[in-house]
Protein backbone atom coordinates (compact mmCIF):
# COMPACT_ATOMS: atom_id res chain seq x y z
CA UNK A 1 0.00 0.00 0.00
CA UNK A 2 0.92 3.86 -0.66
CA UNK A 3 -0.35 5.32 2.61
CA UNK A 4 -2.01 8.75 2.49
CA UNK A 5 0.97 10.71 3.72
CA UNK A 6 3.23 9.87 0.94
CA UNK A 7 3.81 11.14 -2.37
CA UNK A 8 5.83 9.40 -5.35
CA UNK A 9 7.08 11.24 -8.51
CA UNK A 10 8.26 8.64 -10.87
CA UNK A 11 7.47 4.97 -11.63
CA UNK A 12 6.58 2.81 -9.77
CA UNK A 13 6.03 -1.12 -11.11
CA UNK A 14 5.78 -4.49 -9.52
CA UNK A 15 4.24 -8.06 -9.53
CA UNK A 16 1.78 -7.48 -6.70
CA UNK A 17 -1.39 -6.02 -6.12
CA UNK A 18 -1.31 -2.20 -5.06
CA UNK A 19 -3.44 0.06 -3.18
CA UNK A 20 -2.56 3.93 -3.37
CA UNK A 21 -3.95 6.20 -0.80
CA UNK A 22 -1.27 8.89 -0.87
CA UNK A 23 -0.23 10.75 -4.39
CA UNK A 24 1.23 9.27 -7.13
CA UNK A 25 2.95 11.24 -10.11
CA UNK A 26 4.56 9.94 -13.31
CA UNK A 27 3.30 6.07 -14.12
CA UNK A 28 2.12 2.97 -12.20
CA UNK A 29 2.60 -0.48 -14.18
CA UNK A 30 1.55 -3.38 -12.89
CA UNK A 31 0.09 -5.35 -15.76
CA UNK A 32 -0.63 -8.80 -14.10
CA UNK A 33 -2.06 -7.32 -10.85
CA UNK A 34 -4.87 -5.24 -9.59
CA UNK A 35 -4.16 -0.96 -8.73
CA UNK A 36 -6.93 0.58 -5.91
CA UNK A 37 -6.88 3.65 -6.06
CA UNK A 38 -8.45 4.60 -2.48
CA UNK A 39 -10.89 7.43 -1.69
CA UNK A 40 -7.84 9.42 -0.48
CA UNK A 41 -5.84 8.26 -3.28
CA UNK A 42 -4.30 11.23 -6.08
CA UNK A 43 -2.52 9.76 -9.17
CA UNK A 44 -1.69 12.01 -11.96
CA UNK A 45 -0.04 9.15 -13.58
CA UNK A 46 -0.80 6.69 -16.37
CA UNK A 47 -1.93 3.28 -15.23
CA UNK A 48 -1.50 0.42 -16.84
CA UNK A 49 -2.62 -3.10 -14.75
CA UNK A 50 -4.91 -5.91 -14.87
CA UNK A 51 -7.88 -4.77 -13.48
CA UNK A 52 -8.21 -0.97 -11.89
CA UNK A 53 -10.74 0.81 -9.21
CA UNK A 54 -10.42 4.16 -8.64
CA UNK A 55 -12.09 5.40 -5.64
CA UNK A 56 -9.94 8.47 -5.56
CA UNK A 57 -8.92 10.94 -8.10
CA UNK A 58 -6.92 10.16 -11.47
CA UNK A 59 -5.47 12.55 -13.98
CA UNK A 60 -3.95 10.11 -16.64
CA UNK A 61 -4.65 8.03 -19.54
CA UNK A 62 -5.74 4.30 -17.98
CA UNK A 63 -5.39 0.81 -19.94
CA UNK A 64 -6.93 -2.56 -17.90
CA UNK A 65 -6.05 -5.50 -19.39
CA UNK A 66 -9.32 -6.75 -17.89
CA UNK A 67 -11.42 -4.12 -16.26
CA UNK A 68 -11.60 -0.70 -15.12
CA UNK A 69 -13.84 0.27 -12.39
CA UNK A 70 -14.63 4.03 -11.27
CA UNK A 71 -17.01 3.97 -8.14
CA UNK A 72 -19.00 6.43 -6.68
CA UNK A 73 -16.54 8.28 -5.27
CA UNK A 74 -14.23 7.97 -7.74
CA UNK A 75 -13.11 10.99 -10.15
CA UNK A 76 -11.38 10.73 -13.43
CA UNK A 77 -9.48 13.02 -15.93
CA UNK A 78 -8.07 10.59 -18.74
CA UNK A 79 -8.74 8.64 -21.66
CA UNK A 80 -9.34 4.60 -20.71
CA UNK A 81 -8.82 1.87 -22.77
CA UNK A 82 -10.56 -1.41 -21.24
CA UNK A 83 -12.31 -4.93 -22.59
CA UNK A 84 -14.98 -3.55 -19.61
CA UNK A 85 -15.53 -0.21 -18.22
CA UNK A 86 -17.98 0.19 -15.52
CA UNK A 87 -18.85 3.26 -13.85
CA UNK A 88 -20.53 3.44 -10.56
CA UNK A 89 -23.15 6.16 -10.02
CA UNK A 90 -21.93 9.32 -8.78
CA UNK A 91 -19.16 8.74 -10.38
CA UNK A 92 -16.90 11.53 -12.26
CA UNK A 93 -15.79 11.17 -15.57
CA UNK A 94 -14.31 13.45 -18.31
CA UNK A 95 -12.30 11.84 -21.30
CA UNK A 96 -12.90 9.17 -23.91
CA UNK A 97 -13.33 5.10 -23.32
CA UNK A 98 -12.43 2.24 -25.70
CA UNK A 99 -14.01 -0.96 -24.74
CA UNK A 100 -13.75 -4.26 -26.85
CA UNK A 101 -16.10 -6.95 -24.71
CA UNK A 102 -14.48 -9.19 -27.53
CA UNK A 103 -11.41 -8.64 -26.07
CA UNK A 104 -12.16 -9.74 -22.81
CA UNK A 105 -11.37 -13.33 -22.71
CA UNK A 106 -9.12 -13.27 -25.39
CA UNK A 107 -6.35 -10.78 -24.84
CA UNK A 108 -4.98 -7.29 -23.70
CA UNK A 109 -6.60 -4.29 -24.40
CA UNK A 110 -3.61 -1.72 -25.84
CA UNK A 111 -3.48 1.88 -25.48
CA UNK A 112 -3.76 3.83 -29.30
CA UNK A 113 -2.61 6.67 -28.27
CA UNK A 114 -2.05 9.44 -24.92
CA UNK A 115 1.05 7.52 -24.46
CA UNK A 116 3.03 10.83 -23.38
CA UNK A 117 7.11 10.18 -22.78
CA UNK A 118 8.36 9.56 -19.93
CA UNK A 119 12.33 9.27 -19.37
CA UNK A 120 13.45 6.44 -18.46
CA UNK A 121 15.90 5.92 -14.93
CA UNK A 122 16.89 3.80 -12.60
CA UNK A 123 14.46 1.64 -10.27
CA UNK A 124 14.36 2.12 -6.73
CA UNK A 125 13.27 -0.76 -5.03
CA UNK A 126 10.32 -0.95 -2.28
CA UNK A 127 8.16 -3.34 -0.46
CA UNK A 128 8.20 -5.79 -4.16
CA UNK A 129 7.32 -2.36 -5.96
CA UNK A 130 10.21 -1.15 -9.08
CA UNK A 131 9.65 2.96 -8.03
CA UNK A 132 11.52 4.75 -11.01
CA UNK A 133 12.37 8.39 -10.74
CA UNK A 134 11.64 10.83 -13.77
CA UNK B 1 -26.97 11.41 -7.92
CA UNK B 2 -29.97 12.96 -9.80
CA UNK B 3 -32.81 10.88 -9.97
CA UNK B 4 -33.25 9.02 -12.82
CA UNK B 5 -36.40 8.30 -14.80
CA UNK B 6 -36.56 6.93 -18.52
CA UNK B 7 -38.36 8.01 -21.60
CA UNK B 8 -38.73 5.85 -24.61
CA UNK B 9 -37.18 6.63 -27.46
CA UNK B 10 -38.58 5.93 -31.22
CA UNK B 11 -35.34 7.28 -33.00
CA UNK B 12 -32.80 5.69 -30.69
CA UNK B 13 -32.98 2.23 -32.41
CA UNK B 14 -32.17 4.06 -35.79
CA UNK B 15 -28.87 4.85 -34.97
CA UNK B 16 -27.86 1.07 -33.84
CA UNK B 17 -29.24 -0.09 -37.05
CA UNK B 18 -26.51 0.26 -39.83
CA UNK B 19 -23.53 -0.57 -37.48
CA UNK B 20 -21.25 -2.67 -38.40
CA UNK B 21 -20.38 -5.51 -35.24
CA UNK B 22 -17.01 -6.56 -36.72
CA UNK B 23 -16.27 -2.87 -36.75
CA UNK B 24 -15.58 -0.36 -33.83
CA UNK B 25 -18.06 2.32 -33.14
CA UNK B 26 -16.54 5.67 -32.20
CA UNK B 27 -19.54 8.26 -30.43
CA UNK B 28 -19.50 11.60 -29.39
CA UNK B 29 -21.91 12.24 -25.82
CA UNK B 30 -22.56 15.77 -24.77
CA UNK B 31 -22.89 15.88 -21.81
CA UNK B 32 -22.02 14.03 -18.67
CA UNK B 33 -20.91 10.01 -18.76
CA UNK B 34 -23.42 7.77 -16.86
CA UNK B 35 -23.49 4.58 -15.55
CA UNK B 36 -25.94 3.24 -17.67
CA UNK B 37 -24.39 5.03 -20.72
CA UNK B 38 -21.36 3.13 -20.48
CA UNK B 39 -23.09 -0.27 -19.61
CA UNK B 40 -25.42 0.18 -22.71
CA UNK B 41 -22.03 0.51 -24.71
CA UNK B 42 -20.51 -2.61 -22.86
CA UNK B 43 -21.66 -4.80 -25.74
CA UNK B 44 -19.91 -2.94 -28.63
CA UNK B 45 -16.68 -2.66 -30.04
CA UNK B 46 -16.54 1.59 -29.32
CA UNK B 47 -14.62 4.26 -28.41
CA UNK B 48 -17.21 6.77 -26.29
CA UNK B 49 -16.04 10.29 -26.35
CA UNK B 50 -17.65 12.50 -23.36
CA UNK B 51 -17.50 16.12 -23.58
CA UNK B 52 -19.97 18.11 -20.98
CA UNK B 53 -19.99 21.42 -22.61
CA UNK B 54 -23.30 22.26 -20.55
CA UNK B 55 -20.95 23.83 -17.65
CA UNK B 56 -19.20 26.29 -20.21
CA UNK B 57 -22.41 27.78 -21.45
CA UNK B 58 -22.83 30.47 -22.47
CA UNK B 59 -20.51 30.15 -25.69
CA UNK B 60 -19.64 33.48 -26.66
CA UNK B 61 -17.29 35.52 -28.24
CA UNK B 62 -15.11 37.97 -26.27
CA UNK B 63 -13.39 40.83 -27.67
CA UNK B 64 -10.86 41.34 -25.19
CA UNK B 65 -8.99 39.18 -25.24
CA UNK B 66 -10.30 38.02 -28.90
CA UNK B 67 -11.72 34.27 -28.75
CA UNK B 68 -14.01 33.55 -30.94
CA UNK B 69 -16.77 30.99 -30.40
CA UNK B 70 -14.84 28.41 -32.55
CA UNK B 71 -11.79 28.74 -30.73
CA UNK B 72 -13.75 28.21 -27.41
CA UNK B 73 -15.70 24.89 -29.03
CA UNK B 74 -12.11 23.82 -30.31
CA UNK B 75 -10.31 23.96 -26.50
CA UNK B 76 -13.37 22.26 -25.18
CA UNK B 77 -13.92 19.47 -27.69
CA UNK B 78 -10.54 18.54 -28.48
CA UNK B 79 -10.78 15.74 -30.84
CA UNK B 80 -8.08 13.68 -31.45
CA UNK B 81 -7.01 14.70 -35.22
CA UNK B 82 -7.38 11.11 -36.73
CA UNK B 83 -11.17 10.46 -34.88
CA UNK B 84 -14.23 10.47 -37.25
CA UNK B 85 -17.79 9.97 -35.26
CA UNK B 86 -20.19 7.30 -36.60
CA UNK B 87 -22.74 8.65 -33.71
CA UNK B 88 -23.25 11.96 -32.05
CA UNK B 89 -25.46 12.61 -29.39
CA UNK B 90 -26.54 16.07 -29.09
CA UNK B 91 -28.66 15.60 -26.85
CA UNK B 92 -30.40 19.36 -25.90
CA UNK B 93 -27.01 21.60 -26.54
CA UNK B 94 -28.76 23.50 -29.59
CA UNK B 95 -31.74 24.77 -26.83
CA UNK B 96 -28.53 26.32 -25.19
CA UNK B 97 -26.64 27.90 -28.26
CA UNK B 98 -27.02 30.87 -30.28
CA UNK B 99 -27.27 30.73 -34.08
CA UNK B 100 -23.74 32.06 -34.05
CA UNK B 101 -22.46 29.22 -31.25
CA UNK B 102 -24.21 26.43 -33.11
CA UNK B 103 -22.25 27.37 -36.50
CA UNK B 104 -19.35 27.52 -34.64
CA UNK B 105 -19.65 23.91 -33.03
CA UNK B 106 -20.19 22.77 -36.15
CA UNK B 107 -17.33 24.21 -38.23
CA UNK B 108 -15.23 22.53 -35.14
CA UNK B 109 -16.88 19.16 -35.37
CA UNK B 110 -17.48 19.12 -39.34
CA UNK B 111 -14.00 17.65 -40.08
CA UNK B 112 -14.66 15.04 -37.08
CA UNK B 113 -18.30 13.58 -39.43
CA UNK B 114 -17.78 10.70 -41.99
CA UNK B 115 -20.07 9.37 -44.64
CA UNK B 116 -22.97 8.02 -43.37
CA UNK B 117 -22.93 9.88 -39.54
CA UNK B 118 -25.84 9.87 -37.34
CA UNK B 119 -27.03 12.21 -34.51
CA UNK B 120 -29.42 12.37 -31.97
CA UNK B 121 -30.91 15.86 -30.87
CA UNK B 122 -34.04 17.10 -28.91
CA UNK B 123 -35.38 20.45 -30.25
CA UNK B 124 -38.91 22.75 -29.97
CA UNK B 125 -42.07 22.25 -32.13
CA UNK B 126 -42.80 26.08 -30.38
CA UNK B 127 -39.99 28.55 -29.36
CA UNK B 128 -42.27 29.06 -26.07
CA UNK B 129 -41.53 25.13 -24.82
CA UNK B 130 -40.53 25.72 -21.39
CA UNK B 131 -36.62 24.39 -20.48
CA UNK B 132 -36.24 20.86 -19.41
CA UNK B 133 -33.63 20.87 -16.74
CA UNK B 134 -32.44 17.24 -17.21
CA UNK B 135 -29.56 15.33 -19.11
CA UNK B 136 -29.73 12.02 -20.81
CA UNK B 137 -28.29 8.91 -21.49
CA UNK B 138 -29.04 5.49 -23.00
CA UNK B 139 -30.93 3.20 -20.77
CA UNK B 140 -31.63 0.74 -23.63
CA UNK B 141 -32.05 0.38 -27.22
CA UNK B 142 -35.94 2.12 -27.25
CA UNK B 143 -35.38 3.66 -24.03
CA UNK B 144 -33.14 7.05 -22.52
CA UNK B 145 -32.27 7.71 -19.09
CA UNK B 146 -32.92 11.14 -17.30
CA UNK B 147 -32.02 12.45 -14.50
CA UNK B 148 -32.36 16.11 -13.30
CA UNK B 149 -29.44 18.63 -13.26
CA UNK B 150 -28.30 20.24 -10.23
CA UNK B 151 -27.35 23.17 -11.74
CA UNK B 152 -29.02 24.61 -14.39
CA UNK B 153 -27.31 25.52 -18.20
CA UNK B 154 -27.92 29.39 -18.98
CA UNK B 155 -28.54 30.17 -22.20
CA UNK B 156 -31.83 28.82 -22.51
CA UNK B 157 -33.13 29.99 -26.31
CA UNK B 158 -34.59 27.11 -28.60
CA UNK B 159 -34.46 27.54 -32.09
CA UNK B 160 -37.63 27.37 -34.40
CA UNK B 161 -37.66 24.00 -36.02
CA UNK B 162 -36.75 26.12 -39.79
CA UNK B 163 -34.08 28.59 -38.09
CA UNK B 164 -32.62 24.48 -36.69
CA UNK B 165 -32.63 22.93 -39.93
CA UNK B 166 -30.79 25.72 -41.29
CA UNK B 167 -28.29 26.22 -38.63
CA UNK B 168 -27.39 22.47 -38.64
CA UNK B 169 -24.94 22.77 -41.52
CA UNK B 170 -23.66 19.39 -42.34
CA UNK B 171 -26.84 17.49 -41.21
CA UNK B 172 -30.20 17.32 -42.54
CA UNK B 173 -32.74 15.92 -40.59
CA UNK B 174 -33.70 12.75 -41.72
CA UNK B 175 -36.50 12.16 -38.90
CA UNK B 176 -38.21 13.76 -35.92
CA UNK B 177 -40.63 12.92 -32.93
CA UNK B 178 -42.94 15.54 -31.82
CA UNK B 179 -42.37 14.96 -27.68
CA UNK B 180 -44.95 16.63 -25.07
CA UNK B 181 -44.24 19.95 -23.98
CA UNK B 182 -43.95 21.02 -27.17
CA UNK B 183 -40.38 19.32 -27.52
CA UNK B 184 -38.76 17.58 -30.75
CA UNK B 185 -36.89 14.46 -30.70
CA UNK B 186 -34.42 14.37 -34.20
CA UNK B 187 -32.73 11.96 -35.57
CA UNK B 188 -29.71 13.53 -37.92
CA UNK B 189 -27.55 12.65 -40.93
CA UNK B 190 -24.56 14.01 -42.17
CA UNK B 191 -25.38 15.61 -45.32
Amino acid sequence: MIGPSIVIKGEVTGEEDLLIQGRVEGRVNLNGNQVSIGESGEVYADIQAKVIQINGKVTGDINGHEKVIISKSGNVHGNIVAPRVTLEDGAMFKGSIDMDPAVANTGRATLEAHQPGHSAAQPLKASGLDLKSV
Amino acid sequence: MPNLSTQASKLLPHLFQQLDAERSVTVLHIGSALPETVDFFSDYRCKLHFIDVFPALPIVACEEPAVTQAQQFKELLRFPGETAFDICLFWDLFNFLDGDAITAFLSVLRPHLKQGSLAHAFSVHNRKAPQQNHFYGIQNLGELSVRSRRITPTGYAPHSQRELTALLDGFRVERSVLLPDSRLEMLLLKS
